[in-house]
Formats: structure tokens, sequence, C-alpha cells
């Protein structure tokens, strides 16, 4: 009752202000991932990373060089615009025939770039953006709106609805368009496809780079780190209003702001992000094609088995694989603690990845949620081995309640494909860490889960460098074993036939649901147990131990080893583990170099090292 | 070379100092009759990734500090040195860290690294290892409590929020007060203990608010508050979050005073503007001391690097001298340090007028805050009612 009169009283008008004036920064945001979604059909990534490289640029002009507004607005547009072009060039266009999953991640890699550039060369401590705007303030309800407000709304309103003219007005952008629906068809009428992709991401680039000077004037700091959650609500956005519908972006990026801020009235603001994330799930299993969308245009993508390249996988030589097992096992005998606890550290990532490369690779559900999983197995664990179960137990449990509770979780998006999963598990990724934030009668909250008991096995002590190292080992080698056999057997056939074509694996009787769900409950099973073993080897986790980076995290070891390749996911845990390591001389360049490797693996190689199985 | 890399932007004279040190060091190699090796101190901390700010603002404050140190003769005749690996605050890099530091016999110290997360998941290797993890940015209450080889100079938020409440409650005058906090391990423990004092001393808590550490746009939250009524509201926020919230805010016409937890940051006058005016603080750290050893520390600071210190780099600097003056006093063999951080008493710091350690929790004993008030672009020191 205290609820219904709390939403009777609220001040509707207040809240609806408010979400407006943020709904206008997503919208801005999402206008530019619209426009690229629609032409190259592709979620760029790198998209924040732009938003931020604009921000400062303005802040180089307005305060660095004295500029006035106005021109820096043509400097921060021929720049940032620049740099989006310079990102179709350098990291799309050379992966053009190749499945959609490796732009994804070459656009990854240019963000991780992007940000460190600007960490190097402005610092990463957040800086004032002040300017001379008009100072006044119009009150409306109890609040007030000013100059800067509605500037942000009419530029995404006006950038829109230029685009929308020049999509559906002009001669370039029906090339545009047409490149959009088959680019192959649009190259035979004589449409230079590589310079209406450039003249798109400049243009979304431009609009990017607008929008980082605008919120940063807004909000008078910029910070170099701001970037990822910015694209993040703006890919929601584009979401509700349509992957690929400009104007719809707008609404999206509203409605959006509505929500979380009648959210935010209701409950607090601890739970923005779950709103945010929430409406994004319930409009990619109801409404996927955004809430814009007339009757069902494009149903579902079609991009069955197109999604993950395929190839034939490398098969390592047996005595290979025996020697390397060998070399393994007697590493810690070198008596180097640091490497053995990076590899440690590798082969956990392995678990996970193993996992990972099964749901993603072998049933191509491509997943960026995976820390999800990983923090269930963990917190699990935990927090029973705290209140005296058995560590052997614990990280039993740890695995199965992965296992149980990733596989319900992620059951509603198994009618989902190509990156309408990987949107939407990405969304559950974040609000399995936001439950585990907010759910302070369980988790602990902020405080996180103190005093895990250290790794043992029946009263054996396995915390020393060398156990653990040689037990994780273990551990990783007999699943990785267990995950072969599964897919030489009918099941792993199964799961290939759905992946590859998921209609035609139905009409001969196979029920892929059921199938996807014994494929997520293993990798749920393992990725559990690499959880549970983490906790008990850190002592200490909280919310943010297996955050969204972790993900992704993972799934770039997937993808570089092969996806649905076994020994190309340990190869790509060994990899990404042990990449930073290596860099850890070079200091700050250290992620520019990381990222640059990923996109120059990817560029070469974007099957995998080791091919995809 | 990890040990002599230094920001993009070096200063000559830095240049030069590290030219010297790297002769130095090649040299003690190379000849018996060189001077001493150096003692090193193994710092883990973020210098990429979203938190290489505060790495950036550790060296900082670990440079000057050394240039005094090495100066003044070292440590017995040894210079004083360190390594600076990079966890980017990340758990699994910093357990890594670890095992390095710990099978690294030329290492004596460990500092940091910067968050609970990835602070205390190394803990149990340090502890094990027998190498003293002294932690300056870690105020989860359990960060000690591993074992006797944890240690810190972050001041106890168990002490320092009553004396905040006592400010909040009885200089300022509040009695219905909104709190918003950062929901992390800091925020959320902070706000549980001035919630607590501020209700002993009478007040009233109208309304707490939590939010994620990367928001920007806190309009919505601050319609909740308003509509709470509060006669004033407490901010438990780091500078950034802090500067964000108060000039929106003021852009929604409340007039409310307002007491910033995290607002002692010279880049939060800066980030927050006209609205910043008026806003009440606290530091452990206050620029404006008369003690000579402050005023030296933010003159040499500024000469150095143009900028006034940061609450972080005076850290920095204050947990060199401190680690530099037990080893001087007490030796520098691993347990040495460890030994004699429980029993060093009357040293003067920067932060603290008198620093010793309770040899029980491993923290701080009796910190003090000052009270300050932001006004004219600067910070100075609260002088009663009226301000």
């Amino acid at each position: 009752m205290e609820f219904l009169s709390s939403l009777i009283s609220m001040p509707w008008l207040d809240y609806s202000i408010s979400g407006l004036v943020i709904g206008s920064i997503y919208a801005l945001m999402a206008v530019g991932l619209a426009l690229i979604f629609g032409v190259a059909n592709l979620i760029n990534f790198a998209h924040g990373a732009v938003f931020t490289v604009g921000a400062y640029i303005g802040w180089t002009c307005l305060v660095g060089l004295g500029l006035p507004l106005g021109v820096t607005i043509v400097a921060v547009a021929a720049v940032s615009g620049g740099v989006g072009a310079l990102i179709e060039w350098l990291a799309i266009r050379p992966l053009n025939r190749q499945s959609r999953i490796a732009p994804l991640l070459a656009t990854i890699g240019v963000a991780l770039m992007l940000d460190q550039i600007i960490h190097i060369v402005f610092s990463p401590t957040p800086r004032a953006l002040p300017a001379n705007i008009p100072d006044w303030r119009i009150a409306v309800g109890n609040g007030t709106i000013g100059a800067i407000d509605i500037t942000i709304f009419a530029t995404a309103v006006i950038s829109a609805a230029a685009l929308y003219a020049f999509l559906f007005r002009t001669k370039l952008g029906m090339a545009v368009r047409a490149t959009a629906q088959d680019d192959d068809a649009a190259k035979q009428m004589g449409v230079n496809i590589n310079a209406v992709n450039m003249t798109v991401f400049g243009i979304a680039g431009a609009l990017g780079g607008i929008a980082g000077l605008l919120v940063g004037l807004y909000y008078n700091s910029i910070d170099p780190n701001a970037s990822f959650q910015m694209m993040l609500k703006g890919m929601v956005a584009i979401v509700i209003g349509g992957m690929a519908n400009v104007p719809g972006a707008i609404g999206g990026g509203l409605i959006l702001g509505l929500i979380e801020s009648w959210g935010i009235g209701l409950f607090g603001a601890s739970y923005r992000n779950l709103f945010a994330f929430v409406l994004l799930l319930v409009m990619l299993l109801f409404r996927p094609n955004g809430i814009f969308a007339r009757g069902k245009e494009r149903a579902a993508e079609p991009m069955t088995g197109t999604f993950v390249t395929q190839t034939k996988a490398i098969t390592l030589p047996r005595p290979l694989i025996w020697v390397l097992i060998g070399v393994a096992v007697i590493l810690p005998m070198a008596n180097m603690p640091y490497i053995t606890q990076v590899m440690t550290n590798a082969y956990l990532y392995g678990l996970a990845a193993l996992a990972l490369t099964l749901v993603s690779g072998t049933v191509g559900l491509v997943s960026i949620g995976h820390a999800a999983l990983v923090a269930i197995g963990a917190y699990a664990s935990a927090l029973l081995t705290t209140k005296g179960l058995p560590v052997s137990l614990g990280i039993v449990i740890g695995g199965a309640a992965a296992a149980l509770i990733g596989t319900a979780l992620a059951y509603p998006a198994f009618r989902l494909r190509g990156h309408y999963v990987a949107i939407g598990t990405l969304a559950l990724g974040e609000i399995v860490a936001l439950v585990i934030l907010n759910w302070e009668g369980v988790t602990n909250g902020a405080l996180g889960v103190f005093a895990i008991p250290p790794l043992e096995i029946f009263g054996l002590p396995l915390y020393g460098t060398k156990a653990s190292y040689w037990f994780v080992l273990a551990l990783m080698l007999g699943m990785a074993g267990l995950q072969v056999r599964l897919l030489k057997s009918h099941l792993g056939r199964t799961w290939k036939a759905i992946r590859e074509d998921t209609v035609a694996a139905e009409t001969y009787g196979v029920s892929s649901n059921y199938y996807k769900g014994l494929a997520f409950g293993f990798a749920g099973f393992t990725a559990g147990i690499a959880g549970a073993v983490t906790a008990h080897q850190w002592s200490f986790i909280n919310y943010d131990s297996f955050n969204l980076l972790f993900s992704v995290l993972i799934l770039t070891m997937a993808i570089l080893g092969g996806l649905g390749n076994v020994s190309g996911a340990i190869l790509g845990a060994i990899l990404v583990a042990a990449l930073p390591e290596m860099f850890r001389t070079l200091a700050e360049y250290r992620m520019l170099f990381y990222g640059a490797a990923l996109v120059i693996l990817i560029r070469f190689r974007p099957q995998g090292l080791l091919g995809s199985g | 070379m990890s040990l002599f890399r230094e920001r993009a932007a070096l200063s000559r004279r830095a240049f030069g100092r590290i030219a010297l040190a790297a002769m130095v060091t090649t040299a003690a190699g190379a000849h018996a009759d060189s001077p001493p090796a150096p003692v090193f101190i193994g710092v883990s901390g973020p210098v990429t990734g979203p938190h290489a700010q505060y790495g950036a603002q550790w060296k900082q404050g670990f440079d000057l500090a050394l240039a005094k140190i090495n100066a003044n003769g070292g440590i017995d005749g040894r210079p004083l040195a360190y390594v600076f690996e990079d966890s980017q605050n990340d758990p699994r890099q910093t357990i890594a860290i670890a095992q390095k530091f710990i099978a690294d016999p030329k290492i004596a110290v460990e500092v940091g690294d910067f968050s609970s997360t990835s602070s205390m998941a190394a803990s149990p290797l340090y502890q094990r290892g027998g190498l003293v993890q002294f932690g300056f940015t870690n105020s989860h209450p359990d960060f000690t409590r591993t074992g006797d080889y944890m240690w810190s100079n972050n001041v106890p938020q168990s002490e320092e929020q009553p004396l905040v409440a006592r400010h909040v409650v009885e200089d300022l005058g509040m009695q219905k007060i909104a709190v918003m906090y950062l929901n992390t391990d800091w925020g959320k423990t902070s706000k549980d203990l001035f919630t607590a004092a501020a209700t002993d001393l009478g007040a009233e808590i109208v309304a707490e608010e939590a939010y994620l550490g990367d928001e920007k746009d806190f309009r919505a939250t601050l319609v909740r508050v308003r509509d709470a009524a509060p006669d004033g509201i407490m901010l438990v926020s780091y500078y950034n979050d802090a500067a964000l919230i108060v000039r929106q805010l003021r852009d929604l016409g409340m007039e409310q005073t307002v007491f910033a937890a995290g607002a002692n940051s010279p880049e939060f006058v800066e980030l927050a503007g006209e609205a910043g005016n008026g806003v009440h603080t606290a530091m452990n750290f206050a620029p404006m001391s008369p003690r000579p050893m402050v005023q030296d520390f933010v003159a040499a600071f500024e000469a150095e690097y143009g900028s006034a210190p940061s609450h972080f780099s005076a850290m920095a600097y204050d947990t060199f001298n401190l680690l530099a003056a037990v080893m001087r006093q007490y030796g520098t063999g691993r347990d040495d340090i460890r030994d004699g951080l429980g029993q060093i008493s009357g040293l003067e710091s920067v932060i603290f007028p008198e620093v010793s350690f309770d040899p029980e929790t491993r923290r701080i004993s009796n910190p003090s805050v000052t009270e300050l008030v932001v006004m004219d672009g600067g910070y100075v020191p609260y002088s009663g009612a009226g301000q």
C-alpha cells in the first residue's frame, strides 16, 4: 500500500524532465550507433571511445587553445569524424568478408587503444570543461532546465532529422541504404561500397564526438573512463528504437532516460542500470525490431551459421599435446612462483574459456555475459564455505549453482540469434552483478565476502603456489578432456547441427532448446568451478570481481583460439593472461599494445589461431 | 627498466635525477667499492586502466618523498628506490605481482594495491609469504584482518565518521540530513558509521540514497532527496561525483548546506565551478596547515608538478616517509619492518601531526580531521557559523 501511495504522490513531472534530459544524451549516442548498425550490421564498441576523443578535442580547443565554441564544434566534428573513418578503414574493411564476430572484436580492440591514447596524452584524471554558455534557466515543475539541456536535445533531433533526410532524399543516401541491404548487389550497380561505409563511419564518428563535447559541457567534466558506459546506454537505446532505425534511436534514448528516471524515483539510483538492462532483455524477447517497427519486418537476423567463421580446425598432433601437458606439469619445478601464478591464472581463465567456447562456438550463442556464471559459482561456494561447508563440496555446489541458475537465466535468450544473443547475455551479466550488489541480505552487498577459506580438498591443503597450480591444471585438463569426449559423441554433432541451421535441426526432430540447455548446463558447471576456485584463492570477492571487462576478456580468448575449439580456448587463455604480463615493462603503453595485438590477430587470423571447431 | 619509467611529461630535473639513479644502480653491479645496493619498496598499483589516475598521483608523492629521503642519506647510506608494477587494479594481476615481490629478495616491503578487491585478493599470499602489505588507500574494515603482515595508515572510518558527524550536526546545524553515498565498501561503511553517529547526536536521517561509481546523472536521485525535505545534505562521494552532484543540486534550485566527504581535492573546486562555493568538507590532509612539514611538502610539490597536491599524493608521500623511518630505526628485513610498524611512535607526517599504530588493528591511532569550506576557488578552514 505504501508503494502504491508513493506511486501516486510521486512528482512525475520532475522525474520525467530529468529523464528527458539524460535521455537526450543517450539519444545523441544512439543515433551514431544506429547508423553504423544499419550499414555495417555491426555494434561499434569503439563508438564510446570516439565520444571520449570528441570530449578531449573539445577541451583542447576550448581550454587549451582558447578557441570559440563554434570553431570548437567544427574541429571536434572533423577530428572525430576522421577517427570514425579511420576505424572503418583499419578495423572494419579488412574484415568485410569475415563473420560478424570478427569486426565486433576488432572494434573492442580499437576502443582499448583509443582510450589508452587519451590516457597517455591527457592523463587519466577527469578535467573540467567550462565554456561561456548562456546562463539562463527555465523553471519547469519544481526544477529548472538550462540552455545546454536544450542544445543537447536539439542536436540529437536535428542530427537524426538531417540523417533521415540524407538517407532517404539524396543519391548518396540511397547508395548507403543499398549497401545496407545487399552490398554485392550495390557493388554491381556501381556503388563504391567502401566509400559509402567510410562516409557512414565518418558521419557517425562526428556525431559521437559532438556528443562527447556537449555532454562534457553539460557536466563540466570529461573523463576518459566514461566511454564504455555511454556506449552501453546508446546500445540499449537502439535496441529499444530498432537496431538500424535512426529516428527510432531518438525515441529509444528518451524512453530509456524516462524509465531509468522513473525507476530511480521508485527504487533509488543503485538500481539504475538494472532497469536499463531488464528493459533491454524485455525488448529483445518481445519486440526485437524495436517498438517503432511495423509488424514483423525482420523477424530474426538471417545469420544462422554465419556469426561464427567456418574453417577447418587445426588438430594438434597427439604427441605434441602430451609433450605440452608434460611441460605444464613440471613447470612449477622451475621455482618461479611469479610464472607459476600467472599460469594458474591462465588455467582459471582457461576453464572459463572452455565453457564459453562450448556455448558460443559449438552451439553458436555468442555470450558477453559469461562473468555472471563465474560470479554465481564464486558466490555460491564463498557464501556456503564461510558458513562452514567444506571447500571441496563448496566448489562442486558452486559449479552446480552456476549450471542451474545460469541455464534458467539464459533460457529465454535461447530463441535469440547472432547479435541479439550477444547483447542479451551482456544484459544478463550486468543484471547478475547488480543483483549481487543490491541483495545485501544474502551477498553482503558492496562489502563483498571476506575470509573465504583457502583451497583444500578433504583436509589436504592446496593453497601453496605449486599445489594450487597443479590442482587448477588438473581441473582444466579434466574438463577439457570431458568436453572433447562430448563433442565427439552424438551430443556434439547435435550441437553443431543446431548452430549450422536451427530450423533444419528442429525439422529433424531435434529439440533445440533442450540441447542448448544441456550445453549451458555443462558450460555453467565448468565456469562455476572456475569462479569457486578463484574465490578460495583470493579469500575476498565482491560484485566487481567478475565484471563486464572479464566477460569481454573471456570472449576474446575463445575467439583468438578459434570458437568451439577446445585446445584453442586454452591457448587463447594462456595468450590473453600472458600478453599483458609480457607487456608489463611497457608501463602505461601496455594496453595500447594489447589492443593493437588484438586488432592485428583478428585482422590476419579472424577464424582464430587454431581455427573454429 | 620499468623501475625508472616516468610519465611522458618529464621535467628536466626529474630526468637528470633518473639518469643519475640509473647510473648509480648500473655502477653498483659493476664495482665492489661502489655505493651500496638500494633498498627496494615494491608498489602494486594501477598505471593503466580505469583507475590509472590514482596510480599517477601516487607516483608524484613517491618520487617527491624519495628525492628528500635520498638527499638525507637514504636508509643508513643505502638509497631507497621502488619498483612500480602495474596491476590495473585487477585482482588477477595483483596476485601475480604478489608472487613476484615475495620471491624477489630485494623487495623489503610492499605498498598497495588501490581498491579492496584487488588488495585483499593478494593479502593471503603476502601473509603466507611474510612480506608486509602496506595499504594506504584501503579503508575496507577487513583489510588488516587477514593477518599481522597487513598494515594501513588509511584513516579508519570508525574514528573519522564520528568526528565528521559532530561537525555536521553541531557546527553546521543539520537536523534532518539526507545522505547520498557511493555504493562501494568505503561508501557503505562510511555511511553506516556516519548515520549512527549523527542519530546519536539527535539528528534525523531523512534519506539514504546509494549510487553506482560510474554515475554521472543525479537529477532523478536529487528529486528524491528534495522530496525528503532535508535541511542539510551529506555526500559520501569521490571528488568527481561530489562535483557533479553539487552542480546538479544547485541547478535544481536546492539551496541546502552541503557537506561533501570526498570533496577534498583541488580538482573538486575546478569541476564544481561556481556551485562548489560554500560546500563544506573535511580532510585528513590540510594543505593550509601552518606546520612547516606540510608547507615544505606543498611548496616542493607545486614546484615539481605545477599543481596542488591531492589527498592521494599526500598519502603516498607520507607512506614512503613512514616506511623509510621504520627502516632507519628497526632495520630493512621483512620482519623488522613488520615489528617496527607496531613500535614506531611520535613520527610527524604531512597528514597526521603524530603517527603511531594500534598493534591490534594495525591501523592509525587517534586521527584528526581539519574542517574546510570551499570559497572563491579554494579551501579555507572552517571558522564558525555564518559561512
